[in-house]
Order: structure tokens, then sequence, then C-alpha cells
């Protein structure tokens, strides 16, 4: 787990002319529009647009400021944000990670049950600008970025707008949306979208029961089902890269070979089905009794739709789900996809023998785990 | 939305949509949908999952319908993919069930010629197929291999143009094949579809020649073929005759015993000679049926004990219950697949809708003759003498079927029809064709609703 915020404080304070800053390396030609960290004597060098210590006392030539110890892993090719006024520090991209996303929008026309991000309705839409210029501030080898929200869609301008400024800067980008898919029901929105030119661009669609009413009931919003396989199926006549997320939870469990079936049959052009365990924050804590369930319960079901997916020639992956609570010919399908700020290994995992494989648990969950979760110690796997 | 259904027994029934999705009901809860009563919320959850309801204003469902529908007949556009020739009657065989071979003849009378084959090839072009599969028969297409040899040159060399997918099939005995043909087939990616009616003694019984050692030919040829092409370029056809029918699991354990992972448990076709007392013809379709079951019974508990082989109607008729994949099989479709699925150029230059339709022709009904390799492809395509058995036996369209609620499985055989009832549709009712396949139907939907096992294989050989 890495946490991703903190409060600093400052020394020569001038508010800076940008708010998001990429940490350079000190030899870096560009370092005027950088940030350069003080490494543990407080050394530094001369120029530098904004400096940042990792130490309470020590500053830097110019503007400074001092990160809590949470934010010690700070280091060159890291994207923060830092308030004008210098007391609140994010970090908007680790250079580490395998999964960097940036949110678009808290507001969302869906209000799932499960819902880990819970939309608020207020007017964010700085939140589209400020997107544009972490994507600006990026470090040269950042390879993919996930764009997320409540909707990144809620704006459609703003939101065609990032991605072609993604695409006129950084082209090779690998860019995953997480939507609804709702705005996709829109012809001529999804024609403009499938025409950005960015290389491999891809949105990541949740479907939660093959039954309308069920999917409108989990994601709390009338005709959500139709709109958003509508959204699908405009999405892959443009010739644009669909992934269907399924997050797995008590309502739809009993149905989840329904609704495989009814990808296979109606959706099969899909790249890749996705099928999740739950991340309990969010609305999932006070809904709680309406969600939650054991993933070593529904190990029969999740075997039976991984089955009638992936035998129909579909990509199927299983994400969020902790190794010994899947059937073990399921493993080579479930991937580590806990962003890794937020991932965590309980104290009893550590003598499992696949805990390298595996993708362990939502530290954002807190304490709602499997009771079942179970040290593996007969396996040796190749890592 | 359109449904229609069929009692299973006298406590469940099968419903199924328009594209033949389906789903198994116990009866009173049908009663419930059909007579607007109040069945279960799964009940019509899963309704409308399938595509059977929808609410009054909802439209994805039927564009979905629709695309499920078009997907599934798009193959129609491109007609003709399959052409077979006839490329000799002789054969050195005298098999009960033949039809349409000649013994102990010379070469020449009863063979296909050069400029007869070009014709032919003429026409396969013709066909706007981006697939185009020339499959050679006989009698034994390989008394006349230097013509095979001809025409897959031939062929190629215009293909060099017309750049289609073109593949070969030879049907053939393999008692024939040497070195020198094997040599052809590797460099010509070849595939060679044989006959083997099931163990030595009922392959040799069903299937004479001189020596009596047909089986043993087949079963080296099968080797042969395998050693030197592969697994994929050799598959074996069964027939299935009065003696097969209490010897099924002997039948599928010789298929399993030569590494076969296929078998297709054909019925004996009630054609030509076969339809004569010369042998092994005069049973009946539930006879037939009861042989297919326990062969399928077979077939399945060999897959539960780790031994892979698919019977491949059933995966021909899996493929349509659980996927909207045409599996191109030009005897279980609708339109019917004659002549804009499967065609035939006889020896003498004749065009015939279908090999059965060449069959019935030897017994001097000539209805299934289109013309000749001398007419236009067009001609050929667009003569009544084709479309009307194609729309007179077109299964929405025909009584029985039409109410049919497998008609989305099934297909319609217009030649079959004619040459048992002396019409293209047919009586359904009195239908062999009909008691056969509606027989399958049942006994698949049966089996995926009570063995979970057996539904996931039929799945899996759906999917394929
Ligand atoms: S014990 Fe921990 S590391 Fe091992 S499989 Fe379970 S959750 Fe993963
Ligand atoms: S032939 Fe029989 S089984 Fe086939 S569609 Fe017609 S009525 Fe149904």
């Amino acid at each position: 787990m890495i946490p991703l915020r903190g409060r600093s404080t400052t020394t020569g304070w001038t508010q800076p002319r940008t708010d998001i800053w990429q940490i350079a390396r000190p030899d870096d030609p560009r370092v005027s529009e950088r940030a350069l960290l003080l490494d543990d004597d407080g050394r530094t060098r001369d120029g530098a647009g904004l400096y940042i210590s990792k130490d309470q006392f020590l500053s830097g030539p110019g503007p400074t400021v001092h990160v809590p110890d949470e934010l010690g892993h700070l280091a060159p090719g890291d994207v923060v944000v830092v308030s004008d006024d210098g007391t609140r520090v994010n970090v908007a991209w680790k250079a580490t990670a395998t999964h960097n996303s940036i949110l678009l929008t808290e507001r969302c026309d869906h209000y799932c049950l499960m819902c880990s991000q819970p939309p608020k309705d207020g007017d964010d839409s700085y939140l589209y600008g400020r997107a544009k210029r972490i994507i600006s501030a990026l470090p040269f080898a950042a390879k993919a970025v996930s764009l997320t929200g409540g909707e990144p869609t809620i704006d459609p301008h703003a939101f065609l707008d990032l991605l072609e400024h993604i695409a006129a800067t950084r082209p090779n980008l690998s860019t995953h949306i997480l939507s609804n898919g709702r705005r996709f029901s829109d012809k001529a929105f999804t024609t403009e979208y499938a025409s950005v030119a960015i290389e491999d661009m891809m949105v990541g669609i949740p479907l939660y029961a093959a039954d309308p009413s069920l999917h409108d009931y989990i994601v709390q919003s009338e005709d959500a089902f139709n709109t958003s396989v509508k959204g699908i199926l405009n999405l892959v006549a443009a010739g644009a890269g669909v992934e269907i997320r399924v997050v797995i939870q008590k309502a739809n469990v009993a149905q989840l070979s329904e609704l495989a079936r009814y990808i296979t049959r109606n959706l099969p052009f899909v790249n890749q089905v996705v099928l999740m365990g739950l991340e309990m924050t969010g609305l999932a804590r006070p809904n709680t009794d309406l969600v939650w369930v054991d993933p070593h319960d529904y190990r029969r079901e999740l075997r039976e739709a991984y089955h009638l997916l992936s035998s129909a020639g579909i990509y199927t992956r299983i994400y969020n789900h902790q190794l010994c609570v899947v059937d073990r010919e399921l493993w080579p399908a479930a991937v580590q996809s806990i962003s890794d700020w937020k991932n965590d290994y309980p104290d009893l995992c550590q003598p499992c023998s696949v805990k390298d494989q595996c993708s362990g648990v939502f530290s954002t969950s807190g304490s709602r785990l499997s009771p079942n979760l179970r040290p593996i110690v007969d396996v040796e796997m190749s890592s | 939305m359109p449904l229609r259904f069929h009692s299973l027994d006298s406590d469940r029934v099968v419903v199924s949509n328009l594209v033949g999705e389906h789903l198994v009901l116990a009866r009173a809860e049908f009663d419930e949908v059909v007579s607007a009563g109040t069945p279960s919320p799964e009940t019509l959850s899963t309704m409308r999952a399938r595509h059977m309801i929808r609410l009054p204003d909802e439209t994805l469902p039927v564009e979905l319908l629709a695309m499920k529908l078009r997907t599934q007949k798009r193959r129609l556009a491109d007609m003709t993919s399959l052409h077979m020739f006839v490329v000799t009657l002789r054969c050195e065989h005298t098999c009960r069930y033949c039809q349409v071979s000649r013994q102990g003849t010379e070469r020449g009378e009863y063979d296909m010629s050069q400029d007869t084959a070009e014709a032919a090839l003429r026409h396969v072009f013709a066909s706007p197929s981006p697939q185009l599969k020339i499959e050679f028969q006989g009698g034994e297409s390989l008394l006349n291999f230097e013509l095979i040899r001809w025409i897959v040159e031939r062929a190629e060399e215009i293909n060099e143009l017309e750049r289609r997918d073109l593949a070969f099939v030879i049907a053939t005995n393999l008692a024939l094949i040497d070195d020198e043909m094997l040599d052809f087939c590797e460099a010509h990616r070849i595939v060679l579809s044989t006959s083997l009616d099931g163990p030595e003694d009922l392959h040799d019984h069903n299937r004479r020649r001189p020596g009596q050692d047909s089986w043993q030919r087949a079963v080296d040829g099968i080797e042969r073929v395998r050693d030197r092409l592969g697994t994929d370029y050799v598959s074996a056809l069964m027939t299935t005759t009065e003696e097969s029918l209490e010897r099924p699991e002997a039948i599928i354990d010789s298929y399993v015993d030569l590494g076969l992972t296929g078998i297709f448990l054909r019925p004996i076709s009630p054609y030509g000679f076969a339809l004569r007392l010369r042998g092994g013809g005069q049973y009946d379709a539930k006879r037939w049926l009861e042989f297919y079951k326990r062969g399928l019974a077979h077939i399945i508990e060999l897959n539960r004990a780790g031994t892979p082989i698919t019977e491949i109607y059933a995966a021909i008729i899996a493929k349509k219950m659980f996927s909207n994949n045409d599996p191109a099989y030009v005897d279980l479709t609708s339109p019917a697949g004659i002549g804009i699925g499967g065609i035939v150029y006889n020896y003498d230059g004749s065009i015939y809708a279908s090999d059965e339709g060449r069959m019935l022709a030897e017994s001097d009904d000539q209805t299934f003759k289109l013309g000749t390799v001398d007419d236009s492809w067009t001609d050929i395509m667009s003569s009544n003498r084709l479309l009307s058995p194609l729309w007179e036996s077109y299964t929405l369209s025909s009584p029985g079927c039409d109410q049919c609620a497998f008609e989305p499985w099934c297909g319609s055989d217009p030649t079959f029809h004619h040459a048992t009832m002396g019409d293209f549709a047919g009586h359904k009712t009195f239908s062999a064709f009909c008691t056969r396949n509606m027989g399958i139907f049942t006994h698949l939907v049966e089996l995926a609703d009570s063995d979970p096992y057996a539904r996931d294989l039929l799945w899996t050989w759906g999917q394929r």
C-alpha cells in the first residue's frame, strides 16, 4: 500500500505557475519547469521550478514544499499536484506503479450499490483541465493511463478534448477508460470518440446481469442496461475496443452464468470480459448487507462463468480475487489487478507460497475480507 | 417476442426464441407464462435475458435478435461454397448400401473428362463465395487420380487471380492410396475423407471388395495419411446399417482405437439402390434414434472418463443451440443447402443440386438435375428447378416447421422429402427426417437440462 496524499509545509513560498509538477532528475534540461527532490543531506541544484524536501527543516534554493513521511516514497518520474498555498500534496502519477489513474469527475448518472468512488454532484469541471495538465507533465516512460470517475464522459466535450490532447501529445499512451457506457449510445459521440488517434484505447463498461431490471437495480438507474448495451454495440461498430466489467456481488451471483451466456450470444465481439471481486469501500460499506458475498462461496459460479466465456473464445480475466478462494484451474486467468497504492497482504499471507502471484486484498476494504483466506503451502509456483 | 414451444414430457416444456435460444420450464410454470399469469421472477428474468419477452417499449432486444439472425444467415449471401466433383463412377468395392458405383468397367465411359472438369471449374469460380471447397467423389475417386491431379493444379492456377480461400477434399475408401498420391496430397494440403463403418467384421460385411480386406486397407490408409500429413488431414464417416444398430459402442470404440477424435453417427440414406432390398436400409427412424442415443451416451461417458471424442451431428446442432455461428452443414439449414450451399458436377457433365439428387437420378428421377456444365452459372442458379424446391421447402413457411420450437436448429431437405413423399416440403408428421431430427433435438435438450457434464460438453462442441 502506498499513501497518495499528505499535508505539507512550505519555505520561501511564492505561488508557483502551475499546480502539476513532474519530479525530475537533477540532470533534466527542462528542470525549470519541473520539481527537484532534495537528497538526504539537503543537496540539490539551482533553477528548478519547485523543490520538494522530505525533511521538515532542509529547503532548496527556491520555493520548497516539505512533504510528510508518508510521501517519503516520492521519486523522479512521479507527478504531484501541489495546492496553491503549498499545504497539500497529492500524488497524481507513480512511475513505478503498474496502474495509474486520473480522476476526471466525481459526477455520475449511476449510483451503483457497491460504488467504491461514490458520486458527488458539485461542479468539478476543473478536473478535466487538471487531467490535461497531468498528461502534459507525464514522464517520457509513462506507458498506460486509466481515466476514471465518476463517469468520465459526463461532460462529453471536455472528455473528447482531453482525448485529443492525449492524441496530440502522447499518442502511444495506452488509454483505458472506465465508463458506464451510456454516453456511447449516442452514435455521433461514439464516431467522434473512435476517430481520436490514440494508438491503444479501450473502454471498460460494466454489465452486472443479463436481465435488464437486475442490472438497473444494481446501478440504481432506469434504462441503464439497454443504454449501456447500445453503447457497446456502437463502440464495436465504430471499431473501438470494449471490455465488459462484471463486479460479482450478492445480487448477481446466482445469475452470473446467465450473463456469461448473454455475452457469448449477444456481445461475442468484445475484446475481453473481466470478472471482478468487490472493493468494500465507498457505498459498498453502508450497503454491505446488499452487496457482500464471500468469493469462497461463489467458486462454482465463477468457474462456470469463466468456462462459458472462455470456451466461446472470449478472452476472460479474473480481477481482485485472492488465489486461495479461487479454483486452481482458474489461477492462470487471475490477474494481480489491485493498484499498488491500495494493495495489501494480511498477516496470514506470510507463509503463502503463491503470494507473489496473488492479487492480495484491497487495503481500502478494511476488515471486510473473505473469512476463508488460507495460505497455500503445497504449491511451488515459478515466477 | 416470437416464441415457440414443444412438450418434452408431461412435466416439462422447452421454449425457444426466433434464433434458437432456449429454456426448459416446468409445465405449470410454462402455463403461467402463456396464460399471462404470474410466473416466478426467475423465469421472467431468464426469458428477458434470452430474448423471449421484452417490455413494451424496449427496442434493444429486437435489435439484438435481428443482429443474431443476420449473423446466422450471413453465409447465404456468399452462395455456393461446396463443389462436389464426381470424377468417376467406377469402384472396386461392392458396398451393400451403395447407390451409384459401377464395377468392373473399363476406364472411359464412367470417368469425367478434362473438358467437363474445365467447364465445371468455370462454375466453381463463378460462385461468389470467398470460401471454395472442391470435394472429389466417386465411385472410388482415386481410380481417376489423374483427373484429380489435373483439377487441383488447374484450380490453383485460376485461384492465383481469384484469391479465394480454396480447399480440397478427396472422399475415398483409401484402398488404393499410394505414396505418389500421398506426396501430391501433402504438397497441395488435400484432406482425405474415408469410410469406416466400425469393427472389422461389420465394416467388411457392409463394404465388400475382392479379398474382403476393405477394413484393413482403410485402417492402414488412415494411419499412413496421419503419419504423412497429420491428424487433421484424415477423417472418417460411418454409415449405419441394420447390422450396426445393435453395436454403437463397438463402432465408436473402433474409432477411438484408431485415434480418431470425431465420429459422425449417420443414418443410411433412403436413395437409389439402398431403397431396394440390396441390403441394410430397412429400418425406421425410431430404431435409428435408439442407436443414436446409445452411441451418444457412450461418447459422453468416454469424454467423462478422459477420452475426447466428438459426435459431429450433435456438435453441429450444439452450435445452433448455443451460438449464432452457422455450422455450414448443407443438410441442416433453411433455406435448404441444395445448389446454394453445395452443388454436384457429375462425371458426365450434368449438374445436380445435391449428392442425393444425383443418386435419385440413378433411379431415373431427374428432378434435381439443374442442367449441365455447358449452361451458364446464372441460368443454373436462377432456374425454377432450383428455386422451386428452395422456396417450397423453406422451414418458416412449411406446415409443421413454422410452428416448431426446433425450427431455428433444423433445416429443410427437399431431396429427401421428394424421394420419400413426392413433395419438396413433405408432411412432417410422417417424415423420417422430422422424426429423426426432432428426436435428436429433444434428446439433446433433455441431456443438457439434466446432466451438467453433458451440457458443458455440448456447449464446448457448439463453440468450436
Ligand atoms: S493466503 Fe494471501 S497471498 Fe495466499 S492466496 Fe490467499 S490472499 Fe493470496
Ligand atoms: S422438420 Fe420437424 S423438427 Fe425440423 S423444423 Fe420441421 S417440424 Fe421441426
